[in-house]
């Protein structure tokens, strides 16, 4: 269950360039055939009208050539998309691995046992295996965060320093890197070829990238000055988007009668060099949509369950912090701030003393001062003397009056 | 696992057609080639250049054209006929991973610039913790952090420290040690004695002539904790007899064995660790971990949430998640909820612990029901009467 609710886009990305493969396998598969169907057209014609051996041979060897040429890109392509099948096919064993080991951890009757030291060999060994596995789980996560959030050198040492680069999705996104290296350097070029490389896709999930990154370019020729070459540029590029975006065509448009310091809105935000930054998100957004994948990133998800599942009220209140519960660190507990509590229906008491549960068998015991210890801390709180000695306030009572708790 | 089985069914069958599929049409095309060198060749070898082809071996080339026109055809046609296999893999994938999460977490969270800020700087943290000081370095360039943000993480060195106790070598532990003495010392800790024991015991090692030398650490070192440990001073004393026939053959051999440094190992870690107030778990994978046993749980509850319409954010999580508590909670047995510095614990007089929002209810409700001037309650749980004024609050 755990896999299923994380896993989705380990296997998703991976899945999406293996059907995109596909689609330009056919494309090539289509066109290759075409043009050999063309210079097959070509050698009948030749057979009908003038059929010497040296015109025959000469277009027999068109003919061999397109077949070779075929045969080359034919197996590239399939190749390229067996490739991908096998990342898939990589990844789905790394997730197994876990499965595998937690089985294997159940079968183990040893595992209910944790405070002995008796585990058999196995089951360490399973519990190693599972936590090294958790270790690169995260290790993933946070490579796949980073890609989010276009940390791609961190992602890169990341994923080089822990071997994990290959169940990662690092490299499917070298091409969307390269795309944000250019919008962050205000150029389009790279966009643009990404956006007619995924020209159907994105047409699919009515994506407006393209006009946008059109219309920046516009906006970009008029600050140079050029409004001549931006009316051809209009002339050119805005038509095919007429229908959507006729709204946004007309303001780009007007902004042809404005200087490029405007304080008249819309027109001075469209001006405004920050639509770089917002053009290098959009396309980051419509890239996860083009994969598929949730526009959070999974780690970002784990941790506010995870918060959720950790927080309790104890954990904003001075004097019941615990230095080991991470929603007690500061940086933590400021984003758990808006998150919500974990659930708790019943009392999971612990002696602050001892660690120790508080049950039947070590009672909770109330001090004069309120604060609750368990029976088995009482001797260790009680000093030579006889005096028992708060271990929160330093309060020092000789003979004091500890009396039993009683929690339903 | 079923999840898994499912899709790999489905990418086993990708790989087993595209191999086919890559096999096929090289063979295909490979033949194809070779009958048409075989015609130009012969056509070559029997005619010269000018002279005009045969009807026979006009109608032979028209044939065989017209043979791998149609087969080349069909190929493109057989590829295009397993987009369905590709396209299963998406939906085996689809149907049993789930990727929609809206419903169970916030979206917002993440959105908002200083959030992210946190949990980068978090993951900084988690990684100079480990050492990999590389990756954080990198991440607090990438993402504009600032170090001073990121606290310089103690465990780092901590860790380092540990691992040279694994490796025999006291000194780093020693300093260490050393530099809170204090402290240890008012959290009762026994790391200082049995470090200094198990250079005490190296020094034995060298047998009778490190005599003098063992004493003289023991008067500098141990004397201290003489009171402290005293059966265990007699023991390190009583060595020192053993030092002529050699400690192995002696009833004191076990504070020879690998085992002493294990433990010791582990004894500094966690003392360490606990005088400086910081986990042996990092946060973030603590955090991480509990949120991949969380989110599926969560996850199944969203879909009976849904078809009840209950609103999806909440002030506390619907569930119970099983993960390892760091602090005592109290959940009110009358109320069913956890305590909190407004609705704190109440001790009544007869021992019974509740909340008390439910303390001021049930007073009140007697207040109403007896018509009393003074808030007289019954415990809920005992025979016994009391004020409300007579409940105290407690401490966990």
């Amino acid at each position: 269950m755990e896999i299923k609710s994380i896993e989705h886009p380990t296997l998703k990305v991976p899945y999406e360039v293996l059907n995109k493969k596909f689609r330009t396998t056919q494309k090539t598969l289509d066109k290759e055939i075409s043009l050999l169907q063309t210079a097959a057209t070509e050698l009948e014609k030749g057979l009908d009208n003038s059929p010497s051996v040296g015109n025959i041979t000469k277009l027999l060897d068109g003919v061999i050539e397109r077949l070779n040429v075929l045969k080359r890109k034919a197996e590239e392509s399939i190749e390229n998309e067996l490739k991908y099948a096998n990342v898939c096919k990589k990844r789905l064993e790394h997730i197994k691995q876990n499965v595998t080991n937690t089985a294997s951890l159940h079968k183990s009757p040893n595992m209910r046992m944790e405070e002995d030291d008796e585990h058999s060999n196995e089951s360490q060994i399973a519990i190693a295996a599972a936590n090294q596995w958790k270790k690169i789980r995260l290790n993933r996560l946070i490579v796949e965060h980073f890609l989010r959030l276009g940390y791609y050198d961190t992602a890169e040492i990341l994923a080089n320093r822990s071997g994990i680069r290959d169940i990662t999705n690092i490299d499917i996104f070298q091409v969307s890197r390269e795309v944000e290296k250019d919008l962050a350097q205000h150029n389009t070029t790279k966009c643009i070829l990404w956006c007619i490389d995924n020209k159907s896709k994105l047409r699919k999930i009515n994506s407006d990238i393209e006009f946008k990154l059109r219309q920046q370019e516009f906006i970009e020729l008029i600050r140079k000055g050029e409004r001549l070459n931006a009316v051809k540029h209009a002339q050119k590029f805005f038509p095919a988007f007429e229908q959507d975006q006729l709204h946004e065509i007309k303001k780009a448009m007007a902004l042809l009668a404005f200087p490029i310091d405007t304080e008249l809105e819309p027109y001075r935000s469209m001006f405004d060099i920050k639509r770089w930054e917002e053009l290098l998100v959009n396309f980051r957004l419509e890239n996860y949509r083009l994969f598929q994948i949730p526009t959070q990133s999974v780690l970002s998800v784990a941790v506010q369950t995870g918060i959720s599942a950790l927080k309790t009220p104890q954990c904003y209140s001075a004097n019941s912090r615990n230095i080991n519960c991470p929603v007690c660190q500061p940086q933590i507990s400021e984003i758990a701030e808006k998150l919500p509590f974990s659930h708790c229906a019943q009392s999971r008491l612990i002696c602050r003393v001892t660690k120790k549960p508080l049950n039947e068998n070590n009672h909770p015991m109330v001090l004069p001062n309120g604060f609750v210890v368990g029976e088995l801390a009482i001797s260790l709180i009680t000093d030579q003397d006889g005096n028992v000695v708060c271990p929160f306030t330093n309060e020092k009572w000789s003979n004091p009056k500890i009396e039993k708790v009683y929690v339903m | 696992m079923e999840a898994i089985e499912k899709v790999s069914t489905e990418v086993e069958k990708v790989i087993t057609k595209f191999t086919a599929i890559n096999e096929h049409s090289s063979k295909l095309i490979q033949n194809e080639i070779n009958a048409l060198e075989a015609i130009k060749t012969a056509l070559q070898e029997q005619s010269s250049e000018s002279e005009m082809l045969t009807p026979q071996q006009i109608n032979l080339v028209k044939s065989t054209i017209a043979r791998s026109k149609e087969k080349l055809h069909r190929l493109a046609v057989d590829h295009r006929d397993l987009h369905g296999t590709v396209s299963k893999v998406g939906k085996a994938i689809d149907r049993n991973f789930i990727m929609e999460y809206h419903q169970v977490v916030r979206q917002d969270l993440f959105k908002n610039e200083a959030n992210i800020k946190l949990l980068d700087e978090n993951i900084a943290q988690h990684f100079y913790r480990q050492g990999m000081n590389d990756v954080a370095d990198s991440l607090v360039r990438e993402a504009n952090l600032k170090q001073e943000q990121i606290n310089e993480d103690p465990f780092a060195e901590l860790h380092k420290i540990f691992e040279d106790i694994h490796h025999r070598n006291l000194t780093t532990a020693l300093a260490w040690t050393e530099k809170y003495s204090k402290e240890l010392e008012a959290k009762n800790s026994t790391l200082e004695f049995k470090l200094h024991r198990l250079a005490f015991m190296q020094i034995l090692k060298g047998g009778i002539n490190s005599q003098n030398e063992a004493i003289a650490y023991a008067r500098s070192n141990l004397s201290k904790f003489v009171v402290k440990f005293q059966k265990d001073f007699q023991v390190l004393m009583g060595c020192l007899l053993y030092l002529k026939v050699g400690l192995e053959t002696s009833p004191y051999n076990y504070l020879l064995s690998d085992e002493m440094w294990i433990e010791c190992a582990d004894t500094f870690l966690k003392d360490s660790c606990n005088l400086l107030g910081i986990n042996k778990e990092s946060a973030l994978s603590t955090i991480l971990n509990a949120g991949c046993i969380a989110l599926p749980a969560l996850l199944n509850l969203k879909q009976v949430m849904m078809s009840r319409q209950v609103s999806a954010i909440w002030n506390e999580l619907p569930i119970e998640i099983d993960v390892e508590r760091y602090h005592s909670i109290f959940a009110c047995p009358i109320l069913r909820q956890q305590s909190t510095d407004e609705n704190p614990p109440m001790r009544l007089k007869c021992g019974h612990v509740i909340s008390k929002d439910a303390l001021n209810k049930l007073s009140s409700a007697s207040i109403m029901n007896n018509n009393h001037y003074r808030s007289s309650l019954k415990c809920p749980y005992c025979p016994s009467e009391m004020v409300a004024n007579d409940a105290k609050q407690i401490y966990f």
